[in-house]
């Protein structure tokens, strides 16, 4: 299908809004709010998480007529808490499963999320695919893109909890 | 049969959350994390259905699915997509390749189920082995009349029951209510507008988690061919207007196989008393007379060869007790327990009017019988 959708910050937004809203309460039964934006074009990246918290960044790709990246950016304090929910197992249980239950199942939550956006991509005439999830584990980190890239920043607030997406798409796209 | 359901998907959270939801079904769930490992795991164990991811690494899930399609001995075994790929040409591209159904992620596990069930008969497993519900156990009944009166009459004539009721009076609040809490036994009228009992039946039978519940049809007596059709399409029960609440109560219990053995049955001290109740409708003398052996039985086994029957409730016999009394003390002599008839002056007149009862003799109190059949008389105290 040829492109007839110009992908403009707006849609951005909205496809994201969608997808984050989507999962977090199809998943968890958790309703996100929409908080702010930050657009980005060179310089300082912004600040994603002005806390010093340990954080879960889960990735994923879109590849195709549009390429970019996702990344979803969680304390891992709700990271713990949406693992225990999406598998149904305590905290003792979480504790036990080990790090890498928090990051295979943060990878998954960012490939629905990244998988639902890319979706109004392609829908919208871009036809692409997912890449496979990968995870970054940190504290008082930044991710810098390519110069290239065109960056998008959306906070969305979940109970006393923060999520961002970080959203990274290649600029001639 | 134990379905074998195989998730390929190199996401563990996934595959546990598959598990996770087929938990209450007699399934058992095999896993791959990608397109080679799920090949080799279907020629192994020749799965009755796949769910299938598409990103996966080393192969992923349109090359798993177009090879599985392409072998003669695998191509049969139906396939759901569970995937995050969605958009339009992508599903369409990977339906054209033979899927069953195409579920796009996130989603919940109801749904998941949902769609399994319709590709393979999903039994729910009993959590608590061989407990047999009892008749004072309680139970959801939800009834979809469009005539309060019936509703009110059901709960009035039920309410000495444990059962909990919940009448609506349209198909789209019967749904509703489903959707909130499985009953464990329906009752449908089927003077709802525009067949809608029949649409509401054909739903309830196509839902895993109602599939197997009894739904039972209500109907005017007269209505003849309604009630040939809703036999023809598979009601569990007919039960028609104007309703016999004794009928129904006693349907309702066999339909979800509650022992009702306690409602006439029970050991006082050392003997076992047989009580026919008031209302000896069809259902109730089928549901006494199919606990009579056992229930003789265990008496025997418990070392209490002592019953004592007593129809004093009655107000007047009909061959079906006649016959039913007769077998309970076929029964007792064969298992050479003692036994003793308790009645009232009614009963007692009507017997004598017969060939066959007029030889019996009843006692006028539980009591008397008890002493009678506890001082091990050396005489049957009723003789058939």
């Amino acid at each position: 299908m040829p492109a007839t959708v110009e992908i403009t910050e707006s849609l951005i937004r909205d496809y994201i809004n969608r997808a984050v809203t989507d999962v977090f309460k199809t998943m968890l039964g958790r309703e996100p709010t929409f908080s702010a934006s930050a657009g980005w074009n060179g310089g300082s990246p912004p600040a994603i998480n002005p806390s010093n918290r340990p954080q879960v960044v889960g990735t994923v790709g879109f590849v195709g007529d549009i390429n970019g990246l996702i990344y979803l950016h969680l304390d891992l304090a709700f990271a713990r808490i949406c693992t225990s929910h999406l598998l149904g197992m305590t905290e003792k249980e979480l504790e036990a499963a080990g790090d890498d239950v928090i990051n295979d199942a943060i990878g998954e939550l960012t490939n629905m999320t990244v998988g639902g956006f890319k979706n109004g991509l392609c829908d919208a005439g871009y036809p692409c695919k997912l890449t496979i999830p990968s995870i970054l584990r940190g504290t008082n980190f930044s991710i810098e893109p390519v110069s290239s890239a065109v960056r998008h920043v959306y906070l969305f607030d979940c109970a006393e909890h923060r999520v961002v997406a970080d959203i990274l798409m290649k600029a001639e796209d | 049969m134990r379905y074998k359901v195989l998730t390929v998907d190199d996401s563990k959270t996934v595959r546990i959350i598959v598990r996770k939801a087929f938990k209450p079904y007699d399934c058992e769930i095999l896993e791959a994390g990608n397109g080679v490992e799920g090949l080799a795991v279907a020629a192994k164990e020749t799965p009755d259905l796949v769910l299938l991811d598409v990103t996966m690494p080393v192969m992923d899930g349109v090359e798993m699915l177009t090879k599985l399609k392409a072998d003669p001995a695998l191509k049969g075994i139906p396939v759901i997509m569970l995937t995050a790929e969605g958009g339009r040409d992508n599903v369409l591209k990977i339906a054209k390749i033979g899927v069953r159904d195409y579920l796009v992620k996130p989603f919940k596990e109801e749904v998941l189920i949902e769609k399994c069930g319709r590709v393979i008969d999903l039994k729910p497993i009993a959590e608590a082995p061989a407990k047999v519900k009892s008749i004072s156990d309680p139970a959801d009944i939800l009834i979809v009349e469009d005539k309060p009166a019936i509703i009110q009459q059901i709960q009035e004539g039920l309410r000495h029951t444990p059962w909990r009721f919940k009448g609506v009076s349209t198909q789209a609040e019967a749904l509703g209510q489903l959707s909130l809490t499985p009953p464990d036994l329906i009752l449908v009228s089927l003077s709802l507008a525009e067949e809608a009992a029949f649409s509401f039946f054909r739903h309830v039978r196509t839902s895993v988690k109602t599939k197997y519940t009894p739904v039972f049809a209500l109907v005017v007596k007269t209505e003849t061919a309604q009630q040939q059709q809703a036999q023809t399409v598979g009601f569990s029960a007919i039960i028609t207007k104007p309703i016999d609440i004794a009928e129904l109560e006693a349907k309702i219990a066999k339909a979800m196989n509650l022992d009702t053995s306690q409602r006439y049955y029970a050991t006082e001290g050392e003997v076992l008393v047989m009580r026919l109740p008031e209302n000896c409708a069809p259902a109730v003398l089928a549901e006494v007379a199919g606990h009579l052996k056992p229930k003789f039985a265990e008496a025997v086994d418990a070392g209490f060869n002592k019953v004592v029957i007593d129809v004093h409730q009655i107000k007047t016999l009909h061959m079906g007790i006649i016959k039913l009394l007769f077998q309970a003390m076929q029964t007792c002599r064969e298992l050479a327990i003692q036994f003793a008839l308790v009645g009232n002056p009614q009963i007692v007149s009507e017997c004598k009017g017969f060939e066959d009862t007029r030889g019996w003799t009843f006692f006028d109190s539980i009591d008397d019988a008890k002493t009678f059949v506890s001082k091990n008389a050396p005489q049957l105290a009723a003789v058939g």
